[in-house]
């Protein structure tokens, strides 16, 4: 037995070209199929598991996919601006918990996620190094975003405004980090999160300068009376909210109109849930209430009809490689005649000659499988990661 | 060791292991009963609302004011540690009206905070508006409201009711108790209502001035038209103030001058020699050594009768 491995392990090492490319072939035909139904299953679950998490999802009308996707996933583009005033709305029903989310500007490539501390026990997830935020300016990274950042608590990071040539006066304001999350595998490990009201401050809505009613104030002021002070534009704005400048911050406006991307609604119970949602769902109503569940179902059974084509596919691209591939071992054969009658000649019975060929494709066989079980496993564990950004990617 | 030992052993270590499950279930269902048999905990931003919330709640809930002792809570900064202690909050009471400007940047979440004003905002009493501009947001205006909401009784008994509504919602089981006992704190607040309202009906003297600009909803429920300075109690006011209040009293005099603390003897002496009465009349933003709010108002009450009796003794 030994010795017909050897002749056959030597016979493929010396034609090692014939012999990487059989076994690619069949390792790509093994490895596809395989690949995509763990890949499109495990990051399916993932997905929906976030998706069913999140019970209700309030947002302005428009599109529920884009809703859903920016507020599970931190990605796409950003939805409507709902009013603040909605998450007094939903608390006055007492049906839900209402959590507020807010996103739209980024530091790096990081979403920064505006919310409520609410969120933190919402989605589980605990602070492994520092605390949680407390006040306006404070910010707490998720795992990755630490890691991409290079920061942790003690550390500042900079927004940027969402465009080059943002012109509106969103300046970047330095946050200060104070904590950094235990890792999760979800989207929530990029995040930068900050207090609804810190990303009111980023997004312009709010603003800190020099207190222009001081008599002191500088020389921006151009007329000053008892009721009304008039500065040029060339007051200075605060870039970081810090606790000795914070009473110079403010907002213009009533908060109930400022924006939202989203509110997460955690009903009481589902019976909760089946009432709030049915507050809502008149044709001019102006708030959009998805079940997130339902929104992923939908975009996953598109991915899951388009997989049973490309495994279709797969099937058939299959057959004919494995046809080929039986079809160059006869010609093998015959062209190896002469080698075959020198094994005769030297005393291998036909018995041993057709061992010897068969261990051939025996080792080719094993060798494509181990290998495409080596890259099964590595998409296992990178591949969803990787579906999930080529599915967010068209959202982004 | 025998086999049959050997599974005794194991069953033995999976019936624990089956009973620790158990107990591990039973906990997080524990966490999620209603909270009618939990005790709700509820941090406030100043000692009235405190108070309410310890006579609408009993020992169903554990009232927290963090305010150090000796501390305003209207201009306190509380440590970012104890942001995270409101954070722990089932609920936190805020006074509303702009009152503990430290509340707008905590972080807390919303569905926690109880505005107790809210839906009031056509009773809160102005409290002077400033208007600015720069750059291309143009003008905006910081409009403030006076922040005293509870020394109207009524505004205060409005307060006590979206207290004991937040309580109701969070236990429903118990809402027959809150409502019970706002029921009694409303008949208190009423009776303290009727009787600042005798006090400052039989005050003598033609005018009221307030050491500083926080009796707005007082003047506003009694309809007293008094004047504010800002004088600290423990300072000088110095000659130009003097001199300031010299002029308002010779457009229109005043004979009683409501003061946080204890003035200045120099101070209350000199004021008493224009014809002003100093009176103690404490707001109760922060919690008393002693007593509670109603005290604090009884021995407010006290004070201006004392006043009255004076005046009336001088009169014979």
């Amino acid at each position: 037995m030994k010795g017909i491995l050897f002749l056959a392990w030597r016979y493929l090492a010396f034609n090692r070209w014939k012999t990487t490319i059989l076994i690619a072939a069949i390792t790509v035909i093994v490895f596809l199929p395989l690949a995509l139904e763990l890949v499109l299953e495990r990051s399916s679950e993932r997905l929906r598991a976030r998706a069913e998490a999140t019970p209700l999802l309030f947002g302005a009308p428009g599109s529920p996919l884009e809703l859903a996707l920016n507020s599970l996933y931190f990605s796409g583009e950003s939805p409507a601006p709902l009013k603040f005033s909605t998450v007094g709305e939903i608390g006055d029903s007492a049906l839900a918990t209402a959590i507020p989310l807010h996103l739209g500007v980024k530091v790096g490539s990081q979403p920064v996620v505006g919310t409520s501390p609410d969120y933190f026990a919402f989605r589980e997830l605990s602070v492994a190094d520092g605390r949680l935020f407390a006040i306006s300016g404070e910010t707490v990274l998720g795992a990755a975003a630490a890691t991409a950042l290079g920061a942790g608590p003690g550390d500042g990071v900079v927004t940027a405004p969402e465009t080059v040539f943002d012109v509106t006066g969103t300046y970047p304001i330095r946050l200060r980090v104070v904590g950094v999350l235990a890792p999760t595998g979800t989207p929530d490990d990029q995040a930068v999160f900050v207090d609804v009201r810190t990303a009111w401050i980023i997004g312009g809505i709010g603003h800190g300068h020099e207190d222009l009613a001081d008599p002191q104030a500088s020389g921006t002021v151009l007329k000053r009376d008892d009721a009304n002070i008039v500065a040029n534009a060339a007051v200075v704005q605060y870039r970081e909210i810090t606790p000795d400048n914070m009473a110079d911050f403010h907002f213009h406006g009533a908060t109930d109109a400022f924006p939202l991307s989203a509110v997460i609604a955690v009903p009481n119970d589902d019976k909760s849930g089946v009432l709030l949602e049915g507050r809502y769902q008149s044709a001019d109503s102006p708030v959009l209430v998805v079940r997130p569940a339902e929104v992923m179902d939908e975009l996953l059974a598109t991915v899951f009809t388009v997989r049973q084509y490309v495994l279709a596919a797969v099937a058939l691209v299959g057959i004919a490689t494995l046809a080929t591939i039986a079809l160059v071992f006869m010609l093998s054969i015959r062209l190896r005649r002469a080698e075959i009658r020198t094994m005769t000649r030297i005393g291998a019975g036909p018995g041993r000659v057709a061992a010897i060929l068969g261990a051939e494709i025996m080792l080719v066989l094993v060798a494509s499988l181990l290998l495409a079980g080596l890259l099964t496993a590595l998409a296992a564990a990178w591949g969803d990661e990787l579906f999930r950004w080529l599915l967010l990617a068209q959202n982004r | 060791m025998s086999s049959k030992a050997l599974i005794v052993g194991w069953a033995t270590l999976l019936l624990g292991l089956a009973a620790c499950q158990r107990a591990d279930e039973d906990l997080s269902a524990g966490a999620d009963t209603p909270l009618a048999t939990e005790v709700v905990t509820v941090y406030a931003v100043n000692y009235p609302l405190a108070w309410i919330a310890e006579r609408i709640g009993g020992d169903l809930v554990d009232v927290s004011l963090p305010v150090p002792d000796g501390v305003d809570p209207a201009h306190w900064q509380p440590s970012p540690e104890t942001v995270l202690d409101y954070q722990q909050a089932d609920l936190v009471l805020l006074n509303g009206a702009g009152y503990a400007g430290w509340i707008q940047f905590a972080s807390l979440s919303p569905s926690r905070l109880v505005d107790t004003t809210r839906g009031l905002a056509d009773r809160f009493v102005p409290a002077g508006e400033v208007t600015h501009s720069h750059g291309p947001g143009g003008e905006h205006d910081h409009a403030d409201v006076a922040t005293h909401t509870w020394l109207d009784p009524g505004l205060a008994a409005e307060q006590a009711r979206a207290i004991a509504e937040a309580f109701g919602k969070l236990a429903p089981a118990d809402e027959g108790e809150f409502q019970q006992r706002l029921q009694s704190l409303q008949a208190d607040l009423a009776q303290l209502d009727q009787r600042f309202a005798a006090a400052f009906r039989d005050q003598p003297g033609a005018g009221v001035l307030y050491s500083h600009p926080v009796y707005q909803y007082l003047d506003a429920g009694y309809g007293l038209e008094g004047r504010s300075v800002t004088w600290e109690p423990f300072e000088d006011p110095g000659g130009a103030q003097w001199k300031k209040l010299a002029d308002t009293l010779n457009q229109r005099p005043a004979a009683v001058m409501l003061w946080e603390a204890e003035p200045l003897p120099s101070t209350a002496e000199r004021l008493r020699g224009m014809g002003i009465e100093p009176i103690v009349f404490t707001t109760g933003a922060a919690r008393p050594a002693a007593g509670d709010y109603l005290t604090l108002m009884k021995q407010n009450l006290e004070r201006l009768d004392r006043l009255k009796l004076a005046d009336r003794e001088t009169d014979n």
